[in-house]
């Protein structure tokens, strides 16, 4: 039996929008591909582009950041400041010759469980194509 | 002479008491070096120097002495530093008194070293040409080219912020376009880029050179030395050079000012500047930012507006 | 042993090289770029670089790596299991190493391989290792080798010393290991004009090196500074990097960690400096050397007073790097003469 290679997706998702609307996913029974591990934050602002930058280290073949659309914040401006981080980072990496849509960002509100299985899809689709990390992984010997 | 003026101004800030100290620069002990010198009694103020070698970015030295009332002899460049180090509040405001020199573009002291073959012995400027003495001979120099490339791409060589000023003011012009290494960089295909990256950072001995140099970088415990959680090791597994060089240049984003005291410092000639260059150039795209131009001006990622570019968000 | 001077044509340099390396791991400079070098395991011949002055990172790296494995660990069916680290399989031979860098390995025999205590890691490299000595006959005038106790054409520590004359090396076997490597058809017997013209180039050699730095009874001079207000200066330009102490020849500090996810992993040591201050940085916050004029103070302590009391020795072989490459110019013989005259 042919085996393809199933790529494994970091999800940030944040608690009050993402999170919820990959809950309603599932309680909806929509299928949607089974690569991402999920993590969940509080808010899309909290994410430290460390946080990408050391799962892509440690092998991680994608990372998805998702959190609450403009303006419905939990916490009021937090999804305005992950953005510029997110924007920054992602250029800052592409320009770097990390592949292109390894790192992805997407709004997801609670409400939105169709919104959240298909960006899943399209990521993990886009993962697929670009194969496993070429580049920046660490392999720490053991023996 | 600048270097006339500044001395006055020193003796005159230090006489009447308005700061403590005053950081400057001095005769380096090399050719091609000046070196950076505290000096507190009116009679040190002869120790000044200014000349093309007066590269260091002296306001990496604000953190040690922000208990006292500092007098700072500031480039351009410098000078945004200041401001930007003002702005995150490293300092109380009347803490620094800015001496300002209009900059003539420093020289990149490493290029002369590879243009002139055995050791140079002595360096002497002389207008638009700088003689080098070697053993047993003398090259004559342009001046034109040996400029430091950021130098020679700088829009801000009049200090922005000052509190006196030594010096004719110099004509803004900059003589290559912004951020030029990394618009040439961008140029390369992804793959051509992580090769170029990935060769620089291997020459990496993680002495932080870069990171010390650098006013920005004032952190009591830097990211590498975190161990809970432990971003990265101290070795010099490849994964983990690329990691620091990463993550040191993002750090600077809406911060750096293009002084290249990171890459004048490195021992092994690692090529930093393209680095934060980008950064540069994304806040300025993103954000209309440019670090310690304008005093009010909130760093770019300790703010926000609601209709920031999000075309990447799906 | 009385050394017998022999001599090696310089188009006979690639064969003896060949020859070495059929049964040694060659050490040598590499150029990484230009004007940066460091000692590499060489591969090919081209790899070579013996142009350059001197290297950043001095000699130091082949017996005491910047990063090196010590063991690793990792679990085989739920039992730990512990493996040592690449033991060295072949002989090493270590080329175009100047008599400072030399001189260091010599100070570093004294903390790796003490009475009490012998760094096995060293140990297996040291002994395993022929060294060959370059002599100096340009020093550069931030050489200060002749102020430390020694000189560009310094023997010590040499199994194999090459001259370079121009068209030849004149090779002098010091030790039984460096008449080894001469056991080889290329070598012969130097005439008296190549001896005399060596004996030239050495004089010229000695003469260009900075001896105005005698460094007698600076450790008993140190020894009336140590709550001196002379540090509260010399600190501060200073930036607390690490590159004075890891292109120094003679710094030998480390730390050690373990590099492991989930139980697998090994443990590194890696070079660490005392001017960082992490370095003594204790658990509970406090330091014992809080600010730059402590950690300044240690270091020229260090090298000029401590190990000295301890080994008889002072730490620095005069090399000039630290001098060449900090990036405020910070000058180690300014400071020593500041000492000498407070």
């Amino acid at each position: 039996m042919e085996q393809t290679w199933e790529p494994k997706i970091l999800a940030f998702l944040c608690n009050w929008c993402s999170y919820a609307g990959a809950d309603l996913a599932g309680t909806s029974r929509i299928q949607y591909s089974p690569n991402i591990r999920v993590i969940r934050v509080p808010c899309s602002g909290r994410i430290n582009p460390l946080f990408i930058l050391k799962a892509l280290q440690n092998g991680i073949d994608g990372v998805l950041v998702s959190g609450c659309h403009p303006g419905d914040c939990h916490y009021l401006t937090g999804n305005y400041i992950g953005r510029r981080k997110s924007s920054t980072l992602k250029r800052f990496l592409e320009y770097l010759g990390l592949e292109e849509g390894r790192v992805q960002f997407s709004w997801v509100s609670a409400a939105e469980g169709g919104k959240f299985s298909q960006v899943v899809d399209e990521v993990t689709r886009d993962i697929k194509k670009l194969g496993p990390p070429k580049h920046f992984v660490k392999h720490v010997r053991s023996s | 002479m600048v270097q006339k003026k500044l001395r006055e101004k020193a003796k005159e800030l230090l006489s009447k008491k308005e700061v403590d100290l005053i950081i400057g620069f001095g005769e380096g002990t090399q050719p091609l070096r000046a070196t950076p010198i505290f000096i507190r009694t009116p009679e040190e103020a002869d120790r000044l120097v200014w000349n093309s070698f007066c590269e260091n970015n002296l306001a990496a030295y604000l953190h040690k002495f922000n208990r006292f009332k500092v007098g700072i002899v500031v480039k351009g460049c410098d000078a945004r530093s200041v401001t930007a180090l003002a702005l995150e509040k490293r300092f109380k405001p009347d803490q620094v008194v800015l001496i300002g020199v209009p900059c003539e573009r420093m020289i990149d002291r490493k290029k002369v070293k590879k243009a002139v073959k055995g050791e140079i012995l002595k360096v002497r400027e002389e207008g638009d040409k700088i003689i080098v003495l070697g053993e047993g001979v003398e090259v004559v120099l342009k001046r034109d080219d040996f400029l430091y490339p950021l130098c020679k791409a700088c829009t801000h060589r009049n200090p922005v912020q000052e509190t006196l000023l030594v010096g004719d003011r110099v004509e803004e012009a900059a003589l290559t376009e912004p951020n030029p290494e990394a618009k040439e960089f961008e140029k390369k295909s992804p793959e051509e880029r992580w090769a170029f990256f990935e060769k620089e950072s291997s020459r990496c001995i993680r002495c932080y050179a870069c990171r010390e140099a650098c006013p920005m970088c004032y952190c009591t415990e830097c990211f590498v030395d975190s161990s809970n959680p432990k971003w990265m090791e101290k070795s010099l597994s490849p994964s983990d050079l690329q990691f620091y060089h990463i993550v040191r240049a993002y750090h600077q984003t809406g911060r750096c000012t293009n002084c290249g005291a990171c890459e004048r410092a490195c021992p092994m000639d690692i090529r930093l500047t393209y680095l934060t260059q980008k950064l540069n150039q994304e806040v300025d795209e993103l954000f209309q930012f440019e670090t310690g131009v304008d005093p009010k001006a909130l760093p770019p990622l300790s703010t926000y507006k609601t209709d920031d570019r999000q075309e990447f968000i799906k | 042993m009385k050394v017998k001077p022999l001599k090696l044509n310089k188009k006979d340099f690639q064969s003896f090289l060949k020859d070495v390396m059929k049964d040694h791991d060659l050490y040598a400079p590499v150029r990484l770029a230009e004007g940066v070098s460091i000692y590499k395991k060489i591969e090919s011949q081209g790899e070579i670089d013996l142009e350059s002055y001197n290297t950043q990172k001095p000699v130091k790296e082949v017996f005491f790596p910047q990063s090196e494995a010590m063991f690793r660990f990792d679990k085989v069916e739920d039992r730990h299991r512990v493996t040592s680290t690449d033991e060295v399989k072949r002989p090493r031979v270590v080329l175009g190493a100047r008599a400072c860098d030399i001189q260091a390995i010599s100070l570093l025999d004294n903390v790796f391989l003490g009475k009490e205590y012998t760094d096995v890691y060293f140990l297996q490299k040291r002994t395993s290792t022929t060294l060959i000595g370059f002599a100096c006959n340009h020093p550069l005038s931030t050489c200060f080798c002749a102020s430390t106790g020694g000189g560009p054409f310094t023997r010590e520590g040499s199994d194999l010393f090459f001259i370079d004359l121009g068209e030849t090396y004149l090779v002098e076997p010091l030790t039984e290991k460096g008449k080894a490597l001469t056991q080889n058809k290329l070598f012969a017997k130097a005439s008296a004009e190549e001896i005399a013209l060596a004996s030239d180039i050495e004089k010229k050699a000695v003469k260009k090196s900075d001896a105005s730095l005698p460094l007698e009874g600076i450790e008993k001079k140190l020894d009336q500074l140590v709550e001196s207000r002379f540090w509260d200066r010399v600190h501060e330009k200073c930036i607390g990097c690490g590159v004075c102490t890891f292109l120094c020849p003679t710094c030998h500090c480390f730390d050690i960690v373990d590099e492991a996810v989930n139980e697998r992993g090994q443990r590194v040591r890696n070079w660490d400096t005392c001017l960082s201050s992490l370095y003594s940085l204790e658990t509970s916050g406090h330091n014992p050397r809080p600010t730059g004029r402590e950690r300044t103070r240690q270091r020229v302590m260090h090298k000029f007073n401590y190990f000295p009391k301890n080994f008889k020795k002072i730490a620095c072989v005069g090399c000039g790097r630290c001098i060449l490459y900090c990036p405020v110019n910070f000058d180690i013989r300014q400071v020593l003469q500041d000492i000498k005259d407070y």
